[in-house]
């Protein structure tokens, strides 16, 4: 693959990237104009852009509060899973006589998309009533078995001699995950957050099911709602797109890396 | 608090004294029972109950107000007979599976040309990776736009290339909707593929290029029996989360057509959610849920025979 023509190779690349980019363009565009939208053909400039679309979409609908919510279960989701899948990796390093049970159970549970059981967990939501509650929409997000492998092989690297001194110098468990173990492990960590934060923020069809009243929605939820109202007639919905992406977007630049090593380790889950 | 030397910690230090040894094992047996707790009890209570209680629930006639009823195969019987819904459903569902492949070698076709010494590599690799991290429910929007009638971009560029004189309504469209939907798909989740099967390419030794090389073997033919060959637990890989993708589609399907128009682009998925949550089917949705789980155990079970069975290596990454 080292020989071949650089340039032919760079205008296919040029033309796949302007077919990525060109979606994101498009509504943007439209998202700062306030052209007729049933008028022919479209332009492909924008023409006089303003910022007023955004500041209705603030205004006008509920988005702070779907922020909120969406900030809130995410926050969640993400304790959630730092916490709960540090402890559990710590416990599958150590030595105890159920431990490949264990393994076994959480690799075939892997095999169970959460999609797969949504009328159960429905159920049982209501049943335990957790319906329409922050902890209710958060509580499936909470630990993730994936990301406890990811945590347990991070665990692993980490010289059992150390660990050994640490435990011989007396410090407890816990002190021996929060100071010896987590610190370094901290691309673990990063995957863990990122993960969690990617799946909780994303997350639509359980907040779809699981949600009662407009004051509990997330954002995905928030969008899909605005969809149904407006039906395409207005730039503020593409505005209220650039919005919910834009900070998608700036983290993922900004932490590239760990973004694409966090998605690949986990990508089973889908 | 550091005992150092009283003797009790002395004794556990060294591990003697069967008291403190005995004592210290269950200590440590009920600190990892309570580590493992909250995870398990998650799975258990979103994984393995509905697992069993949706299997349990197929079987039964459900209402809210009245206790549950048996009912044997009655469901997988009206499902499997009188569902046209359902059998068209399945069968899209086996489109959208079938569509996968397409996307993992364009993906694979990128992923070689952005895996090489070429100058901006990266630059390219982050632009086609962008679409996937984001918020599928945005992603259908923006498609719905560029799909659109009047002020969408491909309609635009097909009228201005003079390939169509009236404009296209692709969602609107029985022929058009379900290829249109998949398109999108494939935008968001082709940087995926590329970045799985860049990190496969990147793992093959280089001694294998260069003995190839020494040899003077042809170019398609070390493709074919180097890169190919070494790539197939990616490909695994890939193949596994396409298939999960079908039921991870369901974001973009219920924003984009919500099944429609008719039922040109119903997914088991959306199905299940309109029988569930539309029409508070629950047995009857369970029964069709049943169906799709076994649908894609035996297709990752296939995908896996064909890779060689060494799913392992997933895990292994």
């Amino acid at each position: 693959m080292r020989r071949g023509f650089p340039w032919a190779r760079h205008a296919v690349l040029i033309v796949v990237s302007a077919i990525m980019l060109l979606p994101f363009y498009w509504v943007f565009k439209t998202a700062i104009t306030n052209e007729n939208i049933y008028a022919f053909p479209p332009r492909l400039l924008p023409q006089d852009p303003h910022p007023y679309n955004f500041v209705d979409v603030w205004y006008l609908i509920p988005f702070p509060r779907y922020l909120l919510n969406s900030v809130i279960v995410s926050v969640m989701a993400v304790i959630g899973n730092v916490v709960l899948n540090a402890m559990a990796a710590y416990a599958l390093t150590q030595n105890f006589r159920a431990k490949k049970l264990v393994v076994l159970l959480l690799l075939s549970c892997m095999l169970i998309p959460f999609q797969a059981t949504i009328i159960p967990a429905y159920l049982i939501t209501a049943r335990i009533g957790l319906l329409n509650t922050y902890l209710g929409l958060a509580l499936p997000l909470l630990s993730t078995i994936v990301c406890i492998f990811i945590y347990k092989a991070a665990f692993e690297a980490v010289p059992r001699s150390l660990v050994e001194a640490a435990r011989m110098d007396g410090l407890s468990e816990w002190r021996i995950i929060a100071h010896v173990l987590l610190p370094l492990s901290r691309p673990a960590i990063a995957t863990n957050v990122i993960l969690a934060f990617i799946w909780s923020w994303n997350s639509f069809m359980w907040p779809l099911i699981v949600t009662r009243d407009a004051n509990m929605q997330t954002l995905p939820l928030g969008l899909a709602r605005f969809l149904s109202y407006m039906e395409d007639t207005t730039g503020a919905l593409y505005a209220f797109v650039c919005m919910v992406l834009a900070p998608g977007i700036l983290v993922f630049l900004m932490a590239q890396s760990a973004f694409i090593r966090g998605l690949t380790h986990g990508a089973t889950k889908g | 608090m550091t005992p150092s030397g009283s003797p009790a910690h002395l004794a556990r230090r060294a591990g003697t004294g069967t008291g403190w040894w005995g004592r210290k094992r269950t200590r440590q047996a009920a600190l990892i029972l309570c580590f493992l707790l909250p995870s398990l009890a998650i799975f258990l209570l979103y994984r393995v109950i509905p697992l069993g209680w949706n299997a349990i629930l197929s079987f039964q006639s459900w209402s809210p107000m009245r206790p549950p009823r048996w009912v044997g195969f009655e469901h997988y019987e009206e499902m499997l007979f009188y569902d046209d819904i359902f059998w068209t459903a399945l069968w899209n569902t086996l489109i959208w599976i079938g569509a996968a492949p397409v996307a993992i070698i364009l993906a694979l076709g990128i992923a070689l040309l952005v895996n090489s010494d070429l100058k901006g590599a990266s630059v390219y690799r982050t632009i086609v990776f962008l679409s996937y991290p984001l918020m599928t429910v945005a992603v259908g929007i923006i498609w719905r736009w560029m799909y659109d009638e009047r002020g969408g971009f491909i309609n635009w560029a097909l009228r201005i290339a003079g390939i169509i004189d009236r404009p296209l309504g692709f969602l609107q469209s029985f022929d058009l909707a379900m290829a249109s939907v998949i398109v999108t798909d494939i935008w968001q989740v082709i940087g995926f593929y590329m970045i799985i099967l860049l990190t496969g390419l990147q793992q093959i030794p280089q001694h294998l290029y260069e003995a190839a090389r020494v040899d003077g073997v042809p170019r398609h033919a070390v493709f074919l029996y180097v890169t190919l060959p070494m790539l197939r637990p990616s490909l695994f890989l890939c193949a596994v989360i396409g298939l999960l993708n079908s039921f991870t589609s369901f974001d973009l399907v219920y924003v984009m057509t919500n099944g429609g128009p008719g039922h040109a682009t119903e997914l088991l998925i959306t199905y299940i959610y309109k029988l569930g949550f539309g029409q508070t089917k629950f047995d009857y949705a369970a029964a069709v849920t049943v169906v799709q789980f076994l649908l894609l155990l035996a297709l990752t079970f296939l995908a896996n025979r064909l890779a060689g069975g060494n799913a392992g290596a997933v895990e292994k990454d």
